[in-house]
C-alpha cells in the first residue's frame, strides 16, 4: 500500500546532488573571475573556437608583417639618407666644374674634390644595415661596389688606363696627352670610356650588386620592391663623372680636350642628379605605403582584439556578482541539509 | 468457547503484528539503501475471525524503472563521446596556448615571413625551421592522441561486453530462484529488488527492453531487438583489435550471433556506453583523423619543389615536409591515412641533422644533388621570392578530400581552424546532451527513490500503530485470561 509520495534517502540526495553541483559552478566561476577568461573556451563556444583561432592566426599574422616592415623601413630610410647625401654631392661637384671650366687653373681643385667623392661613392654604396648591404641589391651579403683607389689597383682602375692607353698610346697624365684633341677625347668619352660603365663591364669591373632588388610583403598581399642597388643608372653616371675628372689627367690635357672631359662630366652629373631625384621618389612611395600599411594592420589588429575578446572575455562584475549569489545559495543548502537531519520524528516520541 | 475464541483471535494479532514488526524493521535497515524498494505486509483475515500476514510485497513502478533504464542507456553513451571528445580536444586545447595544429601554423607562416623580410639571417631561416619542427610534432602527437583514445576504446568495448556477460550470468542465477521461489509462493522481494539492480548495472552497458512472463520470469532484449536472455543467457562476443591502423575499422559486438554494432549491423543498439564506444572508435576518431592526414597532405603539397629548369622535366618532389612515400608526391585531394603520424621534415633542410636552413630560402630541399630544384638560380643571399611563393600558396586555396567531412576548397589556414572549430562543436553538443541525458537519468532516478523508497516517519507511524495493536492483543489476551480464572474459581 502506497501512502508517501517522498522517501527519506530521496530528501538527503536532494540536498546532495544540488550541492554538488553549485560547487561545481564555483570552481569554473573561481577560475574565470581571475583569468577574466572562460574556464574552457572550447566548450563553451564550440564551432565558433574556430573563429577565435582563426581571428588569433589572422592576428599574429598581421603582426609579424608589423615586425618585418620595422626591417624594411629601416633599409628604406638609410637608402633615402645615403641618397640624399649622394645628391648634394653631385650639385656640389657640378659647381665645382662650372668654376674649373672657366679657369683650368681650378683644375687641381676639382681632380682632389672628384677622387674623394669617388671614394665616398663606394662608401655610400657599401651601407651595411643590421648585417645587410642595402644596395647590394639580393646579393646581401657582399660588398657591392669596389673602391677605385684601392691598392693594389683594382680591375676598374686598370680597365680605364687600359682604355686610355690603347686609344691614345699613352698613360694618363704622361707626356704626349696635351697633344690630345678636344675631338679625340670626346670620341674616347662617347664610346670606349662610356663602355667601362656599361651594366656589363660595370657588373664585372665595379660591381657585385645584383640587378635584382629586395621584394618584401608588406601587407598580407602586397609584396614590392624594397631596396635599390648599385647598378643603376644614377650611380653608373654619377661614377662616370668622379672618374673621369680624377684618372684622365685633365691637368695636363689642352684646353679643348680639358673641355671635352669637363663638360662630359657635368653633362653625366647632371643626368645622375635627375635619376637620384627620381629613385628617392619611388622609395618614398614605398616608404610612404608602408606607413600606411602598417596603420592599416594595426587598426586590423585593434578589431580584432576587440573581437577576440568578445568571443573569450567574461564580464569580471557578472562573473563576481554570480559567485557571491552562489556563495548564497550553497550556505543555504548547508543549513538546510542540516535542519532537513534533525527534522525525524524520532525526536518527537 | 467463544472465550477461547476470542483468545486464539487475540494469540494470531500478536503474530500478525510480529511478522509486521519485522516488515518494518526491514524497511528501517534499508533507508539508506538506494537499491532497495520499500516491502509491505499484507495482512488478511483468517478463517474464524483471526488475521495472518499472508504475503509481502515491494512498491514497484514498471513504467518508471523503464524510464529510468532508458536514460541511463543514453547518459552513458552520451558519456563515453563526451570523454573521448575531451581528450580529443587536448590537441587543441585553449585558443590562448597557441598549442593546436592551426595556430602551429600561423607561427611557421609568421617564420617564414620574418626570414623573407631577412633572407640573408640564417637566425631567422633556422626559426622558420624550428617552427615546421613543431608543428610537425602538433601533427604526429595528435595522431597518437587519436590513436590512444581508439585503442582505448576498443579495450573498453571489449571490457563492456565481459561486464554484460558477468551481469548475464548472474541475472541467470537471481531469475531462477525468482521463478522457483514465486512457484512455491515464497518471499521473493529481495531478489527482486536484486535482479533489477542487474538490469540497471545492464543497461549502462547497452540499451536494454524487459519482459516480465509467467511466474515473474524476465527476458532481456536488446533495444534493437536482440535477445540478451530468454529462459536462457544469450553468447555476448567481441574481439579487440590489438592494433587499430589509421583509419581501419574496428571489430563488431556479436549478441547472440547478430552484429549489434558497426556498420555492418543488422540490429544496431541505439543506446548505452557499447554504442557510445562505437562511436568514438569507428567514427569521431576516424574523422579526427582523416583531418590530420589531409592536413598533413596539404603541408607536404604546399612545400613541395618544382623543377625550376627552362623546360622542366622532373616531376614535384617533398620539400620541408616529408614522409615515408618521398620522393613521390602523395595524390592531390585524397587521404592518405596515417600521414599526420608519419610527417617529417626534410632532414636536408634540418640543421639538427646536417641540412642546411638556407635550402628552405634557395630551394634544393628535395633533392640538393639535383639542380633543378634550386630556385636562388643567382645565389644572392637576398633571395625572398621562394619564401614568398610558399607564402602566397599557404594562403591560396587547396583541395581537401570531402571525406574529411570539411570544407572541400579552402585555404590550409582555413581548414585546421575549421578542424579545431569542428572538434569543439561536436564536443560542446555531446556535451549538452550529455548534461540533458544525466539530468533526465537524475529525475527518473529521483522519482523512483520517492515512490519506492523508505520515508523514515512512515515507518515510524506504522511501528506505532503496530505497538498500539500489540498492546491491545495482549490486553486481551490478560483480561480473557482473567475471566477464565474467576470462571476456574466459581467452578473451583
Amino acid at each position: 500500500m502506497k501512502t508517501t509520495s517522498i522517501s527519506t534517502q530521496a530528501i538527503s540526495d536532494a540536498t546532495r546532488l544540488s550541492l554538488s553541483k553549485l560547487q561545481l559552478q564555483l570552481s569554473t566561476l573561481q577560475k574565470e573571475v581571475t583569468s577574466g577568461r572562460l574556464a574552457d573556451v572550447g566548450q563553451t563556444l564550440g564551432h565558433n573556437t574556430g573563429q577565435t583561432i582563426s581571428l588569433r592566426q589572422e592576428r599574429d599574422r598581421l603582426a609579424t608583417i608589423i615586425d618585418t616592415n620595422g626591417v624594411v623601413s629601416g633599409r628604406l630610410k638609410s637608402t633615402q639618407t645615403t641618397l640624399e647625401a649622394l645628391n648634394d654631392s653631385a650639385q656640389s661637384f657640378i659647381n665645382t666644374l662650372l668654376v674649373a671650366r672657366s679657369s683650368s687653373a681650378s683644375s687641381q681643385v676639382a681632380i682632389a674634390e672628384a677622387r674623394t667623392k669617388l671614394t665616398a661613392l663606394a662608401g655610400t654604396m657599401n651601407t651595411n644595415v643590421g648585417g645587410a648591404y642595402i644596395y647590394a641589391g639580393i646579393n646581401s651579403d657582399v660588398k657591392p661596389l669596389t673602391d677605385y683607389f684601392e691598392t693594389p689597383a683594382p680591375a676598374n682602375q686598370l680597365a680605364v688606363a687600359n682604355a686610355f692607353v690603347t686609344d691614345f698610346g699613352v698613360a694618363q697624365s704622361a707626356p704626349g696627352t696635351e697633344l690630345i684633341t678636344g675631338a679625340n677625347m670626346q670620341t674616347f668619352l662617347d664610346t670606349t670610356f662610356a663602355a667601362l660603365f656599361d651594366p656589363a663591364a660595370w657588373a664585372t669591373t665595379w660591381s657585385a650588386a645584383s640587378d635584382q632588388n629586395m621584394r618584401s610583403r608588406i601587407a598580407t598581399s602586397e609584396l614590392v620592391e624594397t631596396s635599390t642597388n648599385a647598378n643603376v643608372d644614377a650611380v653608373r653616371k654619377l661614377a662616370s663623372a668622379f672618374t673621369m675628372i680624377a684618372d684622365l689627367g685633365i691637368d695636363t690635357l689642352n684646353q679643348d680636350a680639358y673641355l671635352a672631359v669637363i663638360d662630359t662630366a657635368i653633362r653625366a652629373a647632371g643626368e645622375a642628379v635627375g635619376e637620384i631625384t627620381q629613385l628617392r621618389g619611388q622609395l618614398g612611395a614605398v616608404e610612404e605605403r608602408v606607413v600606411k600599411a602598417n596603420d592599416q594592420m594595426q587598426l586590423q589588429i585593434d578589431i580584432m582584439d576587440r573581437h577576440i575578446n568578445l568571443l573569450e572575455a567574461v564580464d569580471p562584475a557578472e562573473a563576481s556578482t554570480r559567485i557571491s549569489l552562489l556563495l548564497t545559495q550553497i550556505e543555504t543548502a548547508y543549513s538546510l541539509t542540516a535542519r532537513i537531519q534533525r527534522l525525524s520524528l524520532l525526536n518527537y516520541l | 468457547m467463544s472465550l477461547t475464541t476470542g483468545l486464539s483471535i487475540a494469540r494470531s494479532a500478536l503474530f500478525a503484528a510480529g511478522d509486521q514488526t519485522a516488515v518494518v524493521s526491514r524497511n528501517v535497515a534499508n533507508a539508506g539503501n538506494p537499491l532497495f524498494s520499500r516491502k509491505s505486509a499484507n495482512v488478511v483475515t483468517a478463517p474464524g475471525g483471526g488475521v495472518r500476514v499472508a504475503s509481502v510485497t515491494r512498491a514497484s513502478e514498471p513504467a518508471l524503472v523503464r524510464r529510468l533504464l532508458a536514460a541511463t542507456s543514453d547518459a552513458s553513451s552520451q558519456k563515453a563521446l563526451v570523454d573521448a571528445l575531451d581528450e580529443l580536444e587536448q590537441t587543441i586545447n585553449d585558443p590562448e596556448l597557441d598549442a593546436s595544429p592551426a595556430a602551429r601554423l600561423a607561427k611557421l607562416s609568421d617564420a617564414i615571413q620574418n626570414y623573407a623580410a631577412q633572407p640573408q639571417s640564417d637566425l631567422a631561416g633556422q626559426a622558420a625551421v624550428r617552427a615546421a619542427g613543431d608543428l610537425v610534432r602538433a601533427l604526429n602527437s595528435a595522431t597518437e592522441t587519436v590513436n590512444r583514445v581508439r585503442r582505448q576504446a576498443d579495450a573498453d568495448i571489449a571490457s563492456s561486453v565481459d561486464r554484460i556477460a558477468t551481469l548475464l550470468a548472474r541475472f541467470e542465477v537471481v531469475n531462477g530462484q525468482i521463478v522457483n521461489g514465486t512457484r512455491a509462493g515464497s518471499d521473493v522481494t529481495d531478489l527482486l529488488d536484486t535482479r533489477d539492480q542487474i538490469v540497471a548495472s545492464m543497461s549502462e552497458e547497452v540499451g536494454v527492453r524487459t519482459i516480465i512472463r509467467a511466474d515473474d520470469d524476465m527476458a532481456i532484449y536488446t533495444d534493437s531487438g536482440v535477445p540478451l536472455f530468454d529462459r536462457t543467457a544469450r553468447a555476448i562476443t567481441f574481439g579487440a583489435t590489438l592494433s587499430l591502423a589509421p583509419g581501419a575499422l574496428g571489430n563488431a559486438v556479436y549478441a547472440d550471433g547478430v552484429p549489434v554494432t558497426g556498420s555492418g549491423a543488422t540490429m544496431p543498439i541505439a543506446s548505452g556506453r557499447l554504442k557510445g564506444l562505437t562511436a568514438v572508435r569507428d567514427e569521431a576518431t576516424v574523422l579526427y583523423q582523416y583531418q590530420l592526414d589531409e592536413m598533413a597532405r596539404s603541408l607536404i603539397e604546399i612545400f613541395a619543389e618544382s623543377d625550376q629548369s627552362a623546360v622542366p622535366s622532373l616531376p614535384d618532389a617533398p620539400g620541408l615536409f616529408t614522409y615515408a612515400g618521398a620522393p613521390a608526391m602523395p595524390a592531390p585531394a585524397t587521404i592518405v591515412d596515417g600521414l599526420a603520424g608519419s610527417i617529417s621534415i626534410n632532414p636536408n633542410v634540418d640543421p639538427d641533422q646536417g641540412g642546411l636552413v638556407t635550402r628552405l630560402r634557395d630551394g634544393g630541399i628535395a633533392d640538393p644533388l639535383v639542380a633543378n630544384y634550386i630556385y636562388n638560380t643567382s645565389g644572392g643571399v637576398g633571395f625572398s621570392d621562394r619564401l614568398e611563393q610558399m607564402q602566397d600558396r599557404l594562403f591560396a586555396a587547396q583541395a581537401f578530400d570531402p571525406a574529411a567531412g570539411l570544407e572541400t576548397s579552402a585555404t590550409l589556414v582555413k581548414f585546421t581552424s575549421s578542424s579545431a572549430a569542428w572538434v569543439e562543436d561536436v564536443r560542446k553538443s555531446s556535451a549538452d546532451e550529455y548534461e540533458y541525458r544525466n539530468t533526465l537519468m537524475q529525475r527518473s532516478s529521483e522519482t523512483l527513490s520517492k515512490l519506492t523508497g523508505i520515508n523514515l516517519d512512515e515507518e515510524m507511524t506504522t511501528m506505532l500503530e503496530l505497538e498500539r495493536s500489540y498492546q491491545a492483543a495482549s490486553k486481551l489476551i490478560s483480561s480473557i485470561d482473567s475471566m477464565l480464572a474467576a470462571l476456574l474459581v466459581a467452578i473451583g
